[in-house]
Order: C-alpha cells, then structure tokens, then sequence
C-alpha cells in the first residue's frame, strides 16, 4: 500500500527531474550560438514500479542526463559535400585569378591593352602593311614594335602566372600545420571519448570532434572510420592513415622541383591530395594543373611564333642586303631552345629594323615577297598544325570553359552542402521557440510538483494532528 | 517536423548573391560590354578573338590599300606621261622621214627625240618615298643609265625581274609593280629605248637613211603600243585594290556589327533583370529585418 512518505518522495524526485530538465534546457540556450554545439534534450525514465503483492505501483520519474540530437551519416555526409565546396571553391577563386590575365578584348582602344590575341593579329598585320612598301623605316619599326608588345604580353601573363604559382604554394605550404593541430585534436578527443562514453553519445567530446572534423574537411579529404569503443580512424580519401584512436600522423612538407609536395612518413601524399578535396585539393589541382596547362599553352604560343617568324626571317635578305647564318642570325625573338619556359623569356633581339628581311633569298632590297610569306605564317598552322590566332582562341575557349564548369560544380555542390546543412541544424540546431515551449512546460511541472508536495505536505500535517487543528500547522 | 532555426543566414546568403547579380549587371551597363569575363561565356570568348583577328586584318589592308595606291597612281601617271612623249616623237620621226625637211630641221628633231629620250629615261627613273618604282627589287639605284659612247646609244637596266604583291586577307595577291626592263626594254622590236636611240642616230648627221628611219619609226610605234599594255597592268591593279578595299570594308563593317552582338550589353534584359534583382534585394532585406524583430520569438511571450 502506498505511504504519504512514498508520494512526497516521488514528488520530490519530480522536482529533481524537472530541475535537471530546466538545466537541460537552460544549457542549449545558452549554446545556441556555439559553433559545433548539438541540441540536447532531457532523458525521462519512469522509476522501476514496486510490486506490492502482485500490484505495480509506480514510482515516479528520474532524470538521467540529456542526449545530443545528433545523425552521424547525416555529418558524415555533410563533412564529404564540405570537401568538395571547399575544393571547387578554392580552385574557383585561383582560376579567377588565372583568367583576369586573359581579358576579352571590346576592340576598343582602351581595352586592347594586353590582350594576345590582338597582339599576335597586329604583329602579323605588321608585315602585311610592310608589304605595302618594304622599304619604309616607319612600316619596319612597326613591325619591331609590335613584336615588342607582342613578346612583352606574352612574357608578362607568364610571369604572372608563374608568380601566381608560387603564391598558391606558399598558401598550401601553410595548410600542413593545420592539418596536423587538427589531427592530434582529434586523437586526444578520441581517446577521452574511448574513456568517457565507449557505447553512447559523448556529447560536447563529440561535438568537439565533429568541429574538428568539419574544420579538417575544409582543408582535406578525408574518410572516416568508427573504430572500438567510439574511437575514429581518419584516413585521406586515398587511404593514407591520419589518425588511428589515440594516435595521429603528422604531415610534413617538403620541397619537389621547386614546389611543395607533402608527406607522411616517407610517403609522397601530393597527388593523392590533389584529387582528395578540401581547400588543399583545390590549390593543388590549381597549382599542378591548371596554371601549369596555361603556361604550357603559352609557352608552346611563344615556341612556335618565335621559331616560324625567325626562320622565316633568316630565309630571306635583309634590307642591307645581308642574310642570316648560323652563325649571325637574323632573329627578330630571341630563339628558344626548348618549348617549356618559352613564354617567359620571350623577348625581341632585333634593334635594326633593316634586319627585317622583307625581300626573298638573293632579290633585291625593294622586292617585299619575304614579308608577305612571314604575313602569311599567320594563316598557316604553325602551331600544333593551328593558326595562332586559332591556337589562342581555343587557349581562351578551354580557359573560359574549365573556368565555367568549375563554377556551376561549386554552385551545385554548395547547394547541396546548404540543403545537408539545413537538415542537420533542423535536427541539431538549438531552435529558442522550441527552448521556450519546453521551459514553460517544464515550468508548468515544476509548478504542478511543487502544488502536489504542498498539498501532501498539508496531508500529512493532518495525520499528524489527527483532527487537532493547531499542532502542526 | 523541425526546421533549420539558423534560416536566417541562408537568407543572407540569397542578399549577397542578389547583391553580386547587381553588381555584375551594373558593370555590364556601365561599360556596354556582356562578356565582362571568359568563363562568363567561353565560346563567346573565343570566337570574339577570331572576329577581332578578322577586323583588325580588314583594317590592317584597308590602310596599306591607301598606302599602295599612291605609288601605284604614280606609276600610272609616268606611265601615262611616257605614251604621251612617245606619241609626240613619232609624230616628229614621221614628219622627218617624208624627205621634205632640210638638213638642219631633220637635226633639230634629232635633238627634241633627243630630249624625249631624257624625258622618257626621268619618267623611267621615277621614284616614289625615295625607292625607284620601274626598277623590279633593286629600288634603291636607278633603274636606267644611258651610255652615248656608241652609235646608237645604248641604255641600260640595273634593277631586276622581281615583281611585289599585297595580299589581301582573303589570299587575293595584287601586283604593285611590273619591271622596268618589262615596259622600256621588251624583246628588241618593243624596246622604247632601243626605239628611240636608233631614232636619235639616224637624224644626228642631218642625212636621214629614210628606210632605217622609217623602220625605227615603226618600231618605236610597236614600242608604245607595248608600253600602253603595260600601263594596263598597273590599272587593274589600281581598280583591283579599290575593289578589293570596298570588298573588305564591307565584310569588316558586318564583322564588327557581328562582334557587337556579341558583345554589347542587351541593356533591356540587364536592365529589366537589374530591377528585378533589386526588387528581390529589398523583399530580402524587409523580410530579414522582420525575422529578426523580436516579438517573432517565443520567449517574448513568457
């Protein structure tokens, strides 16, 4: 048979739970704000009943502490779509960079200005016009001249793009550093968790830890791997281990022809890298693809002008009447030796514009059938069997396309980064309308709990006065 | 179901991406220009590098079309000069070979042939910015020099066989020049200057060997009518390069209307897509500011 003293004490355990509850509550208001903060909400457990001769009788309520609202494929997920924003986004913004370099041109003279393409139009324009009159000083320094412009932007977009190169790896060089105070974040969090909450939720040990990892899937990517007693294993999409429990590997870099390579232990991690995710992925892919694909396209640009309008030069007669040889040769650029590095140092040799050789092998100064063949070299495939004006504008087509294609994945996968996101703070975000609906019901129970221990309480001072109404009041 | 309490910074996201949409349409409108980067339209990019190429070439042939009309009227005019000296000298040869002049009227037309040859010789020698046009690639010596040690003189050509051409941007090669040896000194019966000496020979002592002189009178007649063939070279060239420029102003003017459209701001749409956009930007901002009111919260009501 149940006692008064039974029904105070579970009231009086009603009151603990509650009070436990409004902690609860007054702990997510509080972290609302947290980044990495997960929702908590109170754990009820209705006390074991007492078996008064085959009778269940209840026994009340227990708090026994909050869980964490938390989906870890959910996290998981959002922490894989993080890795690719994070890398699309990081190439974007270097690609922006690379194809500022390559404006489009109007055909105003204001915005012609660096642009290759009119540059290479004009210099081949430069012999059309000496056709005209192969004898003129003014006509020959125009073609001087527009070979220096031409040589100038050539070798100008290249040392940009050089310079941009090794901003980008100074940046990633950085990222190593980070990497590393992450991982070993991450294993000591680990072994806290193994110790604290082997089989459940660790709660704010694990909302640390998924900061971290949200922090190290901005940077890298990485697979996850639960591992005994909720300990994780972090590996780099290819496989190379970070983090095994309590331990962490750390990532060091180093310098590979003349770039940063990185490495764990004495494993060369880059290219895995590269194709992994995070900003790193991005940056890398920039710097060991991209850029090096434009100056590659430049330099092969540069190669063959150089080489078709020198060769061309020294096939005809100057205008005092020499030449080229081998030994004394007529270059307008200077002549490359090999295609790589052609765009950066290409520049115009030539300071005599009677070098120019306007007239054919052996004919007289005033004949002008050279300057129309090296005229001509600018319909000819004389790179990579293109035009050069055809080879540029498909150099800028695949720019302009790689640029774009990079652009809509970013807007896709941070669209879809933002739908994850959304859904993950719809379960673990501290929502304060839901906060305040649950304190005016807790309120509401505390308030009921303490009514019926104060009625209890005056039930009992009646069985203890029994009938008098003044001894116990 | 719950929702994302954090939905207000996906609003905030949608106003700056509102605010960059403007901004872009703004640089479009302030500067005329759609393609304001390559990735913004990749094909447009390259094809606008190919059209400028065409253009700037067009315009490129255009000036040097200019340029070569000059010498090439100067080459007509000589030439026009010379048929016209020619043509006086027949007519003098002609009035000497009738037997009806005296010894010192047939010398006097010795001298004024005489001073046609010197005539002809400077129209020959005619240079244009300096660079002697009838003498093929050698334009820096003069093509022609007379020696008068023999009887008849003889005159000379330094320059060469070498012909230039301009090309025009659709491969069209117009001949500039035509060799001087070509229109004074052609096989020996269209020699003008073989012509002409042989004429000077023959009324120099005062005696005129009528057969000879009438012979040499004939050829220098063979010798105008080939001079005149020549000249028609030079002004199909003339009419070639003012064809050939109209034909390409044409076809740079649809160029560049072409790369225009390309080009150029649709200030309609941009415009219309900028007010919508600004519309969007101020739903967004109101909507915000009262998301954020306070007495949109729970708690306000406790």
């Amino acid at each position: 048979m149940g006692t008064i003293n039974s029904a105070l004490s579970i009231i009086s355990q009603a009151l603990d739970a509650n009070q436990q509850a409004l902690n609860v509550v007054a702990n997510n208001v509080a972290n609302a704000n947290t980044p990495g903060y997960t929702r908590e909400t109170p754990d009820w457990k209705e006390n074991q009943p007492l078996n008064e001769n085959g009778n269940l009788i209840g026994q009340g309520v227990s708090e026994t502490g909050a869980t964490s609202q938390r989906d870890r494929v959910l996290l998981t997920r959002m922490d894989q779509q993080q890795q690719l924003v994070s890398s699309t986004g990081s190439r974007l913004t270097a690609l922006n960079t690379l194809q500022a370099l390559f404006t489009v041109d109007s055909g105003s003279t204001s915005s012609k200005a660096g642009d290759i393409g009119s540059d290479i139009t004009s210099f081949f324009n430069s012999f059309s016009k000496l056709e005209a009159n192969s004898t003129d000083n003014s006509l020959r320094q125009g073609v001087l001249s527009a070979a220096g412009t031409l040589a100038g932007d050539i070798s100008n977009a290249a040392a940009s793009l050089n310079e941009q190169r090794s901003a980008l790896d100074q940046e990633t060089s950085g990222v190593a550093d980070q990497v590393n105070s992450l991982t070993s974040d991450i294993a000591q969090l680990n072994v806290q968790i193994q110790t604290t909450s082997p089989t459940g939720d660790a709660g704010t040990l694990e909302d640390q830890r998924q900061l971290d990892l949200t922090d190290l899937s901005k940077l890298v990517g990485i697979n996850q791997i639960t591992s005994n007693n909720n300990g994780l294993a972090i590996t780099t999409t290819s496989g190379q281990l970070l983090v095994s429990n309590g331990s962490s590997y750390t990532m060091t870099t180093g310098l590979v022809g003349g770039v940063t390579d990185f490495f764990v232990g004495n494993t060369d991690i880059t290219s895995q890298l590269a194709t992994g995710g995070g900003s790193l992925g991005g940056n890398l892919t920039a710097r060991d693809q991209d850029i090096p694909s434009a100056i590659n396209s430049l330099d092969q640009l540069a190669y063959s002008i150089s080489t078709a309008v020198n060769q061309q030069n020294n096939a005809g007669t100057d205008y005092d009447g020499n030449t080229g040889t081998a030994a004394n040769p007529l270059n307008i650029f200077s002549q490359p030796t090999t295609v790589a590095g052609s765009a950066a140092s290409m520049s115009v040799v030539m300071t005599d514009p009677n070098q120019i050789a306007a007239a054919s092998l052996g004919n007289g100064t005033g004949d002008n059938s050279n300057a129309v063949t090296m005229a001509e070299l600018a319909s000819k495939g004389i790179v990579n069997g293109e035009t050069p004006t055809n080879y540029y504008s498909n150099f800028v087509t695949t720019l302009g396309s790689t640029v774009s294609n990079v652009e809509t994945e970013n807007t896709a996968q941070t669209a879809s980064l933002t739908q994850l996101q959304t859904q993950n703070d719809a379960l673990s975000g501290v929502n304060l309308n839901d906060e305040a609906s649950s304190l005016s019901t807790l309120e509401r129970s505390y308030q009921a709990a303490s009514k019926v221990f104060s009625i209890l309480n005056t039930v009992m001072a009646s069985v203890l006065n029994l009938g008098e109404q003044t001894t116990v009041s | 179901m719950r929702v994302d309490p954090f939905y207000v910074t996906n609003l905030v996201s949608s106003l700056n991406q509102a605010q960059a949409n403007e901004q872009q349409l703004e640089t479009e409108l302030s500067s005329g220009v759609s393609i304001t980067s390559l990735s913004q339209n990749p094909t447009g990019s390259g094809e606008n590098v190919l059209l400028l190429n065409q253009i700037q070439q067009d315009d490129s042939f255009t000036a040097s079309a200019n340029l070569v009309t000059g010498q090439l009227q100067v080459a007509d005019s000589a030439l026009g000069s010379v048929v016209t000296q020619l043509t006086q000298a027949i007519s003098l040869a002609t009035g000497a070979n009738n037997g009806t002049m005296n010894a010192s009227d047939v010398k006097s037309v010795g001298n004024q042939i005489s001073g046609i040859l010197n005539e002809v010789t400077s129209f020959a020698n005619t240079s244009y910015q300096g660079q002697y046009i009838f003498a093929g690639g050698q334009t820096s010596t003069a093509p022609f020099t007379t020696n008068s040690g023999t009887s008849p003189a003889v005159t000379s050509y330094n320059g060469d066989q070498s012909v230039n051409y301009l090309e025009s941007p659709n491969g069209q090669k117009i001949q500039l020049n035509v060799p001087g040896s070509q229109i004074f000194l052609g096989a020996k019966s269209n020699s003008v200057f073989g012509a002409l000496n042989a004429l000077v020979a023959d009324y120099s002592s005062g005696t005129v060997n009528t057969a000879q002189a009438v012979k040499d009178t004939q050829a220098l007649g063979t010798a105008l009518n080939y001079v005149s063939q020549q000249r028609v070279t030079i002004d199909n060239s003339m009419t070639q390069v003012t064809a050939s420029s109209d034909a390409v102003t044409n076809v740079q003017l649809q160029l560049s209307t072409a790369q225009t459209n390309l080009l150029q701001t649709d200030y309609t749409t941009a415009s219309t897509q900028l007010s919508l956009s600004k519309t969007q930007q101020t739903a967004l901002i109101s909507l915000i500011s009262q998301l954020n009111n306070a007495q949109q919260d729970l708690f306000s009501k406790l």
